[in-house]
Formats: structure tokens, sequence, C-alpha cells
């Protein structure tokens, strides 16, 4: 526990040193709701239609934006491993007395912390400025979303983040997974709308499981049963990631 | 042995590249460090010291053989092997977006300094490592001599018996490397161990209890300084100044084959590999050609000795 402390301080400490960093961390999400899913919501008079019902397109966008936030955040730390490789601090790290997994938790709880916070100030401004209802007394399972989706992400990018030593393909790699993955998935409109080919990936897409997740919990839109097993298989995601990124870092990380 | 505390037995370690060849980095090295003791490891580049200190603070485990530290074995035991030691790597590893003192007290938390001694432990060493003046400043607008004073003032923070130390003093102005050096003999003298790789053989030679030089992934030598030269004992170094230079003397000396030569008008300085005894014929021959003025004779430097070991000439070596 020391160790996981110590690594979350230090996490803590560096994001601290740049307002921007902060400034980013914890509003861009609010931003890109307020702009994008504003402007949609009014290009999209009729609104979304999910289970029979209609609900503005900014209701329908928050939780998208909330998992589209903890990605976000996922990028941001795993990328953390190419400045620290970059620094020569990274096999400094490995040389502490600590485990791989406690390396990982470590950097992983500061920024789940940053994420529920971020998420929080998102959906009180949905709440208050958009008029959007959302279920507070499930505020908790929102929480828990949030923690779950950025670790997995996290481990799983890690992996990635590992095994690709150069930053310029990494960020190829990225950005064009993250393409596929969001486009694909029900961050930005429902999955029972999309040709049958794009949603049979959808629903095979971890981003699909979160954001209905979230969604569930954040506006209640959603079939229990479905979500129970997009939560359990969004659980799964996380731990065989988070296997495969401790692994990672114990085999061959120096080239 | 209880007094042992780093032990390596038949350590090998090969590097496979998918379409390339395997590189052999150690090849059955076996090594012993006392406790207490400033041990340098030395060798030209890629002789594989970093690949043994690597292995050693866990970074990449061997193909085969064994590596223990302070009893525990590196693959076994790795976070024991991380609790007992500390390590300052080739690059400039610190927190670049943190201040100095901020680089300081981070490191005493990730190696268990105690909370209420963490600030007091930090001034002392920014006093001991003349970077009081530089506290506040971040890493990253630090000079890359300042960086390298902080990289190596961070293990002072700490008491861990074992300390790696990778080309320590690289970049350091020399009133800057005394200090840092006469620190890490103060450390040693403390009980803690030191194993140092260096490309600076002066500074092995006053440094190092024991010296070890790797050679293709092997020890060729080890022991003290005098040990290490008495390997070498053909290797003279001579220094002799002639009432004249001319062509007859200049090929006599030449035919001396020596590893080093350096003439400065009628001052001549060469090392040269002769069997005890013969060195003063060699002199006498010379002397018959042109007067000798002032001559002075000592055994090699460890340098010397290691071009010797090494069977290479002085152009060709790359110590690191």
């Amino acid at each position: 526990m020391e160790m996981i402390l110590a690594v979350l301080y230090r996490e803590f400490r560096i994001r601290t040193t740049s307002p921007v960093w902060m400034f980013f961390d914890l509003f861009m999400p609010l931003i890109y709701l307020l702009m994008f899913g504003v402007g949609l919501d009014r290009a999209m008079s009729g609104g979304v239609g999910q289970f029979g019902g209609e609900m503005s397109y900014q209701s329908f966008f928050l939780a998208g934006v909330l998992s589209m936030a903890c990605f976000g955040i996922a990028i941001n730390t795993s990328y953390g491993f190419f400045v620290d490789r970059e620094n020569g601090i990274f096999y400094e790290f490995l040389t502490y007395p600590m485990t791989r997994g406690e390396f990982l938790v470590g950097k992983i709880v500061f920024n789940c912390l940053l994420a529920v916070v971020q998420s929080a100030l998102t959906l009180s401004v949905g709440t208050l400025v958009l008029d959007i209802d959302i279920r507070w007394q499930y505020a908790w399972f929102a929480a828990s979303g949030i923690v779950v989706g950025t670790a997995g992400w996290f481990f799983f990018l890690t992996i990635l983040a590992l095994r690709i030593h150069r930053n310029d393909i990494f960020n190829t790699v990225l950005n064009v997974a993250y393409f596929v993955l969001m486009f694909a998935s029900s961050m930005f409109y429902p999955v029972d709308s999309m040709p049958a080919w794009l949603r049979t990936i959808s629903l095979m897409n971890p981003l699909t499981w979160h954001t209905d997740v979230l969604r569930f919990a954040t506006i209640g839109i959603g079939n229990v049963e479905t979500i129970i097993l997009e939560a359990v298989a969004f659980g799964v995601f996380l731990l065989v990631s988070f296997w495969f990124a401790v692994r990672t870092l114990q085999h061959a990380v120096i080239k | 042995m209880a007094d042992e505390a780093i032990r390596t037995t038949n350590l090998t370690k090969i590097y496979k590249e998918k379409s390339k060849q395997p590189v052999h980095a150690l090849n059955g090295l076996n090594l012993s460090v006392q406790r207490g003791e400033i041990f340098g490891l030395l060798g030209r580049n890629g002789a594989g010291k970093t690949t043994l200190l690597r292995i050693l603070t866990t970074l990449i485990k061997p193909t085969s053989g064994s590596a223990s530290v302070m009893g525990f074995d590196v693959q076994a035991h790795g976070a024991e092997v991380r609790n007992h030691i500390c390590a300052v790597l080739q690059e400039n590893a610190l927190e670049q977006f943190l201040s100095v003192r901020d680089n300081l007290t981070t490191y005493g938390r990730f190696h268990s300094v105690p909370p209420h001694e963490r600030e007091a432990r930090a001034q002392r060493v920014l006093d001991q490592f003349g970077l009081t003046e530089y506290k506040n400043k971040k890493a990253m607008d630090l000079s890359g001599g300042l960086k390298r004073r902080l990289q190596v003032a961070k293990v002072f923070m700490v008491d861990k018996p074992i300390v790696f130390l990778d080309e320590a003093t690289t970049g350091m102005d020399p009133i800057n490397k005394r200090a840092v050096l006469e620190s890490i003999r103060a450390q040693a003298d403390g009980g803690r161990t030191i194993v140092l790789t260096t490309h600076i053989l002066q500074e092995a030679e006053d440094l190092c209890d024991t010296i070890a030089l790797i050679h293709e992934g092997r020890i060729i030598a080890s022991g003290s300084v005098a040990t290490i030269k008495a390997l070498a004992t053909s290797v003279f170094e001579l220094s002799i100044t002639f009432e004249s230079m001319n062509e007859e003397l200049l090929a006599q000396l030449k035919s001396l084959s020596p590893v080093r030569f350096e003439q400065t008008g009628n001052v001549v300085e060469l090392c040269i590999n002769s069997v005890d005894g013969t060195v003063l014929d060699t002199i006498a021959q010379l002397s018959r050609i042109s007067r000798i003025t002032h001559l002075e004779i000592n055994g090699g430097t460890l340098e010397d000795a290691f071009v010797e070991l090494l069977g290479v000439s002085r152009e060709d070596t790359s110590w690191k």
C-alpha cells in the first residue's frame, strides 16, 4: 500500500505542476458536451430514440462524453510511459522496492480519482445548465463505472505503450484504434440504429460496454440484463488487460 | 558466504532479436562482491557491464546461471532484491517536471524514508552536493552536470546496503567529481557496498577496493588494483630525456613496439612490454645511441595493465 501511495503522490505532484494540464484534465469533457452535445441536439431536433422513448441528444451523449473522458485520461497516463522512458526514470522506477502491479495500480489510482472529479463536474453542469435528468441516487454506480473504465483502458493501453517503443508509432496505432473504437460503439449513436455489420462490431467493443453501463447509471437507459452482461465483460477485459500489462512490464522492458 | 553482497554463477545473457544473430552479452560470468567494498566493473563498450547491472537490479532476467544480491536470487525474489538496492543508471533519470527538492523527497518516499526524516535528509543532501541554491528549480531547467549531480545525490537520501552506480561521474566538473567520489568513499566506509562502472580508469584506481575487468561477457581479471597491475608485470612506463635525437634512435625506439609512444623534443615517454629485468638492458642499448640525461621508470598504470590484459592497442581502448 505504501508504494501505491508513493506512485499516486508522484502522479499528483507531476500533474499539479501545470495548470494547463489540470484544466484539460478537468474541463475538456464538459466543453465537449457543451459544444458538440448541444450543437447536435439542435441539429437533431427530434432527439434520439432508444428503448421506445425519445431523449435529447445531449442526454444520450452524456455517457459517451464520460467514457470518452475515461479513455482520454487512460491515453494520457499510458503516454506517460514514453515521457518516463525518455527521461530515463522509467527504468529507475523498476529498480524501486515495489512490485510491477503496485507500480501500475499506483499510476492509475490518481488518474481514476481525477476521472471521478472530472465526471462529477460534467454531470453537475449537465444537470444545472443542460437540464439533463440524472439519477443521482446511482452516483456510486456511475463513479464505479468511471473508475473501472479508466483503469481498464489504462491497463489495455499500457500493453501497447510498453510493447511499442516509438511514440510516433504508438500515436498512429492509438489514433486508428480510437477512431474505430469510438465510431463502432454506442458513444455517439444508439447501436440499434447501426447497419448490421457495424452493430456486430459495436457489440464486441469494450467501449460500447463501458458507455452502456455509464448511460444506465446516469440516465437509466438500458436493459438490466444486458447491462449486467456488459459490466461483467468489461470486468474481464480489465483483469485480462491488467495481467498482460504486468507481464509486459516483467519481460523485455529494455531494448 | 555471510560477507558476500553479490554473487553470480555461470551467468549468461543472450539477446535474441528476430532476423538478427543472437548477441551473447554475458558468457558464464562468475563474480563475488564482498559487503562494504567499492567494486569497480571495467571493460570496453559492449563488454557486458550494463547487462550485468541490469540483471543485478532486476531490470532483465538472465538466460541461464544465477545471481543473488544480499542472499536473494534476482529472479525468484526480485522484490526482496529491490528492497536492498538503489541504483544510478546511465540515463539522467530524474523527475523532470519536479523541483530538485521534490526529486529528493519523492525518491525518499519510494525508499520508505520516514516522513519526519525526509525534509532533513533532503536538506543535508542538498548541502552535501552543492544543490541548495537550485532546490526550487525544476530538474528540466538544470544543466547536464547539475542533473547528473542530482541523480547521484538521490542515492544519498536512502540507506540501502547496496548502491549501483553506472558511470555516475560522467559529465561532472572536476571539483564536483572529487566531492562525489569522497562521498562515495565515505558511504563505503560506513558499510555500504558500492558497485560502479566507469570508463575513467584513474577514478577506478583511486576509488575501488576491488576491480573486475569484463571482456566479451566474462571476467578476465579481478582483484585489488595492485593485483591487477601485478597480472601485467611486464608493463613499464618510461620517461627518457636524450642528449639528442636521431633517426637510429627513433628506429630503435619503434622496434620496441611500444604500447604508447610520445615524443616532445628530446623527451620520449613510452610504455613497453618487457620481461622483468630486461628493461634495463633495453635502456642501456638506447644510451649507446644517444646519451641519456634523465630517466624515470615506473610500473604500468591500471590503464597499461588493462591494455596488456586485453591485448589491444591504446588507441582502441574505448573504456566504458
